[in-house]
């Protein structure tokens, strides 16, 4: 009798935890998907007139979409490529000295500063009227504050690209100094020393590939997660491109009311991209090496 | 399994029948046979919230240190601000209209002829309402500056609560002779680049108005009903003059700051030389509050600049409307516009006529103090300028992101 009700047990806590999942997970997600599926029809809303595509044919003919998205990848991956390189360099040359209490908490803090708050004390620092154009002038290094570099609200988004860096690269040495922990790097390293390998050998042959296989699904969750980033784009970048998530509450908040599922559009879009981009992630490997 | 996904379908179109219903129930009051009395009695223990815009530390000030403990105090009620102006008041209206909420989350807000034209647009707004306020009668509504807003006539669906004029200002020690019309700002620019810019908001496409009444020729050049071909006439002037010249605007005219606050930070840094605003300038608070220099003066604009009003309206679903027009007629009462105009204050212009004032109150009125650094609106009013219909702006929005920052 027991052997039977063990799985029927079971397989009832999985089927609530599926249930569950299902409804506060997956339901308003696909209901605010059709949703906003629906707007961009022109299916709802309060002063819809019934089925167009004018307003997809009008955001792809802007092109918009398409410069907002590949410039927030372009931000996005080079935030990720050079937090993921730096975090690296970090995490193995100060590993040691990150066994440090004092130190691990000193990396810890930046985690706790929300977006926001980055997002300003950049400004604070490095806009042309900030702290360094300040200390630039007194110190004679420049003439007038306008002469001050363009490190904000700027062409290149070094602002933003500097915000999650500072937001990411803590993030990413704690996480490879939890791998280099758990999948006993160090051992795996001396005995590569011991049948011979050279440093550079033992660093890409074995420490690099492994800190990165074990990561590379955070590594690309977190490129997506800075792909729709809004507060700190919002303040610390420009008017033209934007990136994604600034383009569509801009285009949700627009002044003209017949316009407004232009923004639902946007949305839709960024949403199958993302979705596209998440399924090719979690396809299941064909070989998952060092489990 | 086959039941789990049936009940999980009927639950996801039960969901999405619910998000799409569009049908909108409304609660009127009968004001026709209530009296003024009969109302207010009803109010007390009443919970009105007001959403506004908190931008400003002189006007919140004011709102969370004099209004809302005097309603408290006087008529029982209880106001709850919360932040939102036009876009985000619009939003609320949408989804709510959508959703078919009866009892809405906000009672009244502060709005202007933009918003105002589109709430009407989504029969968002409540009314009229104003004629039957006791304190209305201090109001004249045979100003167009009032009773018109945006070229559209207010008909007691707003209630006026403040009055002002747009304005530029600079400060006078670093630009003795500031430009006042755009053939000056074209050498202005050109002689100091990198000190002007555009904001992409409210305040920047009411600029943007005021260059193309310019381009017009006159300050009536915008007056009456939208003109399309008007508008394509002038736009395209006012493109050609700004994308000339953007190369001289604060980072090349690569970018434009968001909004007027991050403007003001730029000019209080020194990046700019040359700012604007509503309330002739807005700069009494700033320079008072030391972010501004005392040598920052306003000034007029040789075409003139736009004098509106802003309005208080009530919500179409507002579950408190007669506590809201109580609050409301608390607003234009002779006593909390005259705190408001103090330059202590709000240094917000008074939207009532001081004739019609009891007297005590016009001799208060005279003692008010009079602003150190901004212009009077008496000082502009020979540069005035009539909002033109909100369909300008709206293109304006539009335009200036495609005709000017994505160039």
């Amino acid at each position: 009798m027991k052997i039977l009700e063990r799985p029927l047990l079971k397989n009832k806590t999985n089927a609530t935890g599926i249930l569950l999942f299902i409804v506060l997970g997956v339901l308003p997600f696909a209901a605010a998907f059709i949703y906003a599926l629906l707007y961009s029809f022109g299916l709802v809303g309060v002063i819809s007139s019934g089925f167009t595509t004018e307003f997809w044919v009008s955001v792809i003919k802007t092109g918009s979409f398409f410069k907002s998205l590949g410039y927030s990848a372009a931000i996005a991956g080079i935030a990720v490529f050079l937090s993921v390189v730096i975090a690296l360099w970090l995490t193995l040359k100060f590993k040691s000295a990150l066994e440090n209490k004092f130190i691990l908490m000193m990396v810890y803090m930046p985690l706790a500063i929300p977006g926001l708050a980055t997002a300003f004390f950049i400004i604070q620092l490095l806009a042309k009227g900030g702290f360094l154009s300040r200390i630039s002038y007194a110190s004679r290094l420049i003439n007038e504050s306008n002469e001050f570099p363009d490190l904000v609200n700027d062409n290149l988004a070094l602002g933003i690209i500097l915000a999650f860096l500072t937001m990411i690269i803590p993030f990413f040495m704690l996480l490879f100094l939890n791998v280099y922990k758990n999948e006993r790097i160090e051992d795996l390293r001396i005995l590569a020393y011991s049948l011979g390998a050279t440093s550079r050998q033992v660093r890409n042959k074995v420490v690099l590939p492994i800190l990165l296989k074990k990561t590379r699904v955070l590594i690309a969750l977190y490129f997506i997660f800075l792909l729709g980033s809004y507060e700190v784009p919002l303040i610390l970048g420009q008017e033209s491109p934007q990136m994604i998530s600034v383009l569509v509450i801009q285009e949700l908040k627009q002044y003209d009311l017949d316009k407004i599922p232009e923004g639902y559009v946007v949305a839709v879009m960024y949403t199958i991209v993302v979705a596209i981009a998440a399924v090719f992630l979690f396809l299941p490997r064909k070989r998952e090496q060092y489990v | 399994m086959t039941k789990l996904i049936q009940y999980l379908t009927l639950l996801f179109l039960a969901l999405l029948s619910a998000s799409c219903g569009s049908d909108t129930k409304r609660t009127t009051l009968d004001l026709e046979n209530t009296d003024w009395e009969t109302l207010v009695n009803s109010t007390s223990g009443k919970t009105v919230n007001f959403m506004m815009w908190q931008g400003s530390p002189v006007i919140n000030e004011y709102i969370n240190n004099y209004v809302v403990p005097t309603v408290k105090e006087r008529y029982g009620i209880n106001l709850q601000i919360s932040g939102g102006q036009g876009p985000e008041i619009v939003q609320l209206v949408i989804g709510e209209k959508q959703a078919g909420i009866a009892q809405g989350q906000v009672d009244m807000v502060w709005i202007n002829g933009e918003t105002f034209f589109q709430l009407r647009k989504l029969d968002g707004l409540w009314g009229p309402f104003v004629d039957k306020l006791p304190n209305s009668k201090y109001i004249n509504f045979e100003d167009p500056f009032i009773s018109v807003d945006f070229q559209q006539p207010v008909n007691y669906m707003e209630s006026p609560w403040s009055i002002s004029q747009f304005a530029l200002f600079t400060d006078t020690l670093q630009v003795a002779n500031p430009p006042k019309n755009l053939e000056e700002l074209e050498r202005f620019v050109k002689e100091n680049p990198g000190t002007f810019t555009i904001s992409n908001d409210f305040t920047g496409m009411t600029l943007l108005k005021s260059f193309m009444a310019e381009l017009g020729g006159s300050p009536k050049s915008l007056d009456g009903k939208f003109d399309q071909e008007k508008y394509d006439r002038l736009s395209a002037k006012l493109w050609d003059f700004i994308n000339r010249n953007k190369k001289y605007f604060w980072k090349s005219g690569e970018t434009f700051p968001k909004e007027q606050t991050k403007m003001k930070q730029l000019f209080a840094s020194g990046e700019l030389k040359i700012a604007y605003g509503y309330g002739e300038g807005g700069i009494e608070e700033n320079v008072r509050s030391g972010l501004f220099p005392n040598t920052v003066k306003g000034y007029a604009w040789d075409n003139g600049t736009i004098k509106n009003s802003n309005y208080l309206g009530i919500l179409q679903n507002a579950p408190q409307k007669a506590a809201a027009m109580q609050v409301i007629n608390f607003l234009i009462s002779p006593e909390a516009q005259l705190k408001k105009a103090s330059p202590e204050s709000m240094n917000a212009n008074m939207v009532l006529d001081i004739d019609r004032l009891p007297e005590a109150y016009q001799k208060l009125y005279a003692k008010t103090k009079t602003r150190k650094y901004g212009p009077s609106m008496d000082d502009l009013k020979e540069h005035v300028i009539q909002e033109p219909a909100p369909e300008y702006m709206i293109k304006l929005y539009e335009d200036f992101r495609t005709a000017v920052i994505e160039k």
